[in-house]
This record gives structure tokens, C-alpha cells and sequence, in this order.
């Protein structure tokens, strides 16, 4: 059986690099296309996967079992991080740029999946955090409930309010990209 | 079931990829607006599903700086560990030193608070004191301060109130005008030598009231 994120972090605290490492391994992908989701620049995804490591591992954060989860906790800090690139300035680099040699990154780099992304990163935030985990993440909104810390209703209600904003934005795009092609 | 309680079965149904059963289809068939919605959910779904696929491919730039990243973590886990590893001997003195500065501290307060009450704390007044103290007279301020207002005592202004249950003694002294004077209190410029005086102290020494017992000065 495999240790809980919490009995890591436990033995991580106590100097236990294989802990840390294990951490790193289940958590930093998840973060990376959280973080990704949400900036939309995959050198700022990299950068905060990155600094949520290392704030984690830093003498002045404590993290608390009795108030949540270690992975909303990390979550947290992700969401946090942000908000902080977001403050420093536009992001240079988007993230809908070709992949190098990526022949299945350029399938499917189309424009809706770009205007997509760019619609996603203008709504508020409390409804892009379900749409990241619920639909991009595929979590249960079980998961996404303890994770963003509000009832599973509340959840459920956002994501379903999201996606119907996300769809009507699209529509109009859709609609004006139309105009513009006649 | 009406429109809106459908939309949030399609929704669920579309974010599963699954098929509308027999009823949402008849409804789907019928209502315009829902089968509208069915369709961009659909095809909402479907650009979520490329997103996915997108985000898990890190660039090769990526995924190299990702591994980089990774080990300069660890190198930094193991530098902030075998830091600490040699720090708890550095503790132990600290906390050693601190605890006995503590200690001293405590000492020397304890000595100081235990002087205080038999130190002058207004010179001005007690340079003044002429003659011994006689016997003091304890009272408690709680009972004896109306007693001793309505009783010929003038309070001292400036000097901080009593507590409640702070004990006050009644000293009997000779005090020069002057020393009444540096009390804050009026004079009679015709007063001359010494004054017999009862003076109300705290348990700080401070004087809280003093009352003339010279009836002949008046």
C-alpha cells in the first residue's frame, strides 16, 4: 500500500529525501498542468510546479493536516503563484505554440482549442479552478470539493455555470469568425 | 422535468462521453434549445479532451528543464537537511545562554522589585522628611481612602491612583513648605519652619495625600 501524501510530507519534514522525491514524482505533474491551465504559458507552469516544491520544503511553511489535505494544500500554493506571475506581467509565451516535431501537438493546435484557452483564463477565477480540475484534470468533484475547500454542490453548480459560460463565449467567437470568413 | 433539470443530466452525460438515454433523446428531439446545448457541450467535451492530451506533453525543452529542475530540488532538500543535521549543537548553547540571561534577568528583577518599596522614589519629597518616621499606620485604600478625604487630607496631584486593595500606611512627619510646594500643592507663602504633616503613602512610596496636623500655621 502506498503512503498518503501526509506520511510523506511527515517523513519529508524528518529529512527523508525518498519521501520528497516520491512526493515530487506523484504531485508535479498534476500541478504542472494546473499551473498550466491557469497561466497559460508553459514556461510559467514549469516555474510554479517548480517554486510550489520549494516553498514546500522551506522552513517557513507548515503545513496543517487538521485544516485539509496536503494536495489542496499544494493546490493552494499553485493558485497562489499564479496570481503572483499574473501581478509581474503579461505572459510572454502562450500556450498554445506548436511543439517542436510534435506532429500530434500540431493536429491538434486549432483555433477553437486556442480561443478555448484564451476564454478559460478570462473567467473568474472560482469557476476556472472546477473547469482545471473537474474537466481538465478529470477529478471527482469529491476530490475537487475537498480540494478547493466548499460542498460538492457548490462544485457541481460552478462547473456546470462554467462550462455553459465557456460555451456562450465560444458561440459568439464561433459567430464573429464566421462574419469574418464571409 | 423541465428544460433546466435536463441541461444539468446532458451536461453530466456529455462530460462522461455517454449517450443521452431514451428520454433526454425524445426531449433533445423536441426542444431546440436543448438540443443545442447537448451540442456545444458535446463539442465542449471533446476540445477539454485535446487540452488533456496537449498539457501532458511537455516540450522536449520542458521536459529537460523539468529533470534539471527535479535534481537541483533534491540537491537542495539534501543541502537544507545535512544543514540542519549539524545544527542542533549550536542549539543546545543557544538555548543554554538564553536561558541563563534569562535567569539573570529574573534575579535582577526579583532584586529590584524587592528594594523598590523602601527606595525613594520621589526625592523631592523625602529630602524634605525631617524626622524619623514613627510607627505607620496601615490602611487599606479600598476602606480608608474616603475616610481619610473627608478628613482634612488634600490629594496629592500627579501621582498615579491606588489599586484596588493596595495597602497605604499614614506616616506622622515635619515637612518643610517647600517639600508641599514640590508636591504639587498650594502654600501659604506666611507658613514658616517645619510643618507637622501626616502624609498618606502607597505601597510604592509614593505620597497620595498629606494632611496639616500644625493647627498653629492655619
Amino acid at each position: 500500500m502506498q503512503p498518503s501524501d501526509e506520511e510523506l510530507y511527515r517523513l519529508m519534514r524528518k529529512g527523508n529525501q525518498d519521501a520528497f522525491a516520491q512526493l515530487y514524482e506523484r504531485r508535479e505533474p498534476a500541478l504542472y498542468r494546473f499551473a498550466l491551465h491557469m497561466s497559460g504559458s508553459a514556461a510559467v507552469a514549469e516555474e510554479i510546479s517548480h517554486e510550489v516544491f520549494v516553498q514546500l520544503m522551506g522552513p517557513s511553511t507548515r503545513f496543517d493536516e487538521t485544516r485539509g489535505s496536503l494536495e489542496s494544500f499544494l493546490y493552494g500554493i499553485a493558485r497562489n503563484l499564479v496570481r503572483v506571475f499574473r501581478r509581474l506581467g503579461p505572459v510572454a509565451e502562450p500556450v498554445d505554440r506548436p511543439f517542436d516535431h510534435d506532429i500530434l501537438g500540431e493536429l491538434i493546435d486549432n483555433e477553437t482549442t486556442s480561443a478555448l484557452h484564451r476564454t478559460l483564463r478570462e473567467l473568474p477565477e472560482r469557476y476556472r479552478d472546477v473547469i482545471i480540475l473537474c474537466d481538465l484534470e478529470e477529478r471527482s468533484y469529491e476530490e475537487v470539493a475537498r480540494s478547493i475547500g466548499c460542498p460538492l454542490g457548490t462544485v457541481r453548480s460552478r462547473l456546470h455555470r462554467a462550462r455553459a459560460l465557456l460555451s456562450a463565449k465560444l458561440k459568439r467567437l464561433n459567430a464573429r469568425r464566421e462574419v469574418v470568413t464571409r | 422535468m423541465t428544460c433546466s433539470q435536463r441541461i444539468a443530466d446532458l451536461v453530466e452525460c456529455a462530460r462522461r462521453q455517454g449517450e443521452p438515454d431514451r428520454e433526454l433523446r425524445t426531449h433533445l428531439s423536441i426542444c431546440p434549445r436543448c438540443s443545442e446545448r447537448w451540442e456545444r457541450e458535446e463539442q465542449l467535451t471533446a476540445q477539454f479532451r485535446a487540452m488533456r492530451v496537449r498539457a501532458a506533453l511537455r516540450t522536449s525543452d520542458g521536459f529537460t528543464g523539468a529533470v534539471s529542475r527535479r535534481e537541483s530540488l533534491m540537491r537542495n532538500f539534501a543541502h537544507i537537511h545535512s544543514a540542519k543535521q549539524h545544527r542542533p549543537a549550536k542549539q543546545s548553547w543557544g538555548w543554554a545562554l538564553a536561558a541563563a540571561a534569562a535567569l539573570v534577568m529574573a534575579v535582577f528583577i526579583g532584586h529590584e522589585a524587592g528594594k523598590r518599596p523602601d527606595k525613594p522614589v520621589s526625592p523631592a519629597v523625602r529630602t524634605h522628611v525631617i524626622d524619623n518616621r514613627d510607627e505607620p499606620v496601615l490602611y487599606q485604600a479600598s476602606t480608608d481612602a474616603s475616610a481619610l478625604s473627608s478628613d482634612d487630607f488634600i490629594a496629592v496631584p500627579y501621582t498615579p491612583p491606588l489599586a484596588p486593595g493596595e495597602m497605604v500606611r499614614v506616616v506622622h512627619t515635619n515637612l518643610y513648605p517647600e517639600a508641599l510646594a514640590s508636591m504639587g500643592m498650594a502654600v501659604n507663602p506666611l507658613w514658616a519652619g517645619n510643618l507637622a504633616a501626616d502624609v498618606v503613602e502607597g505601597e510604592d512610596g509614593l505620597p497620595r495625600a498629606v494632611r496639616i496636623t500644625d493647627n498653629g500655621q492655619f
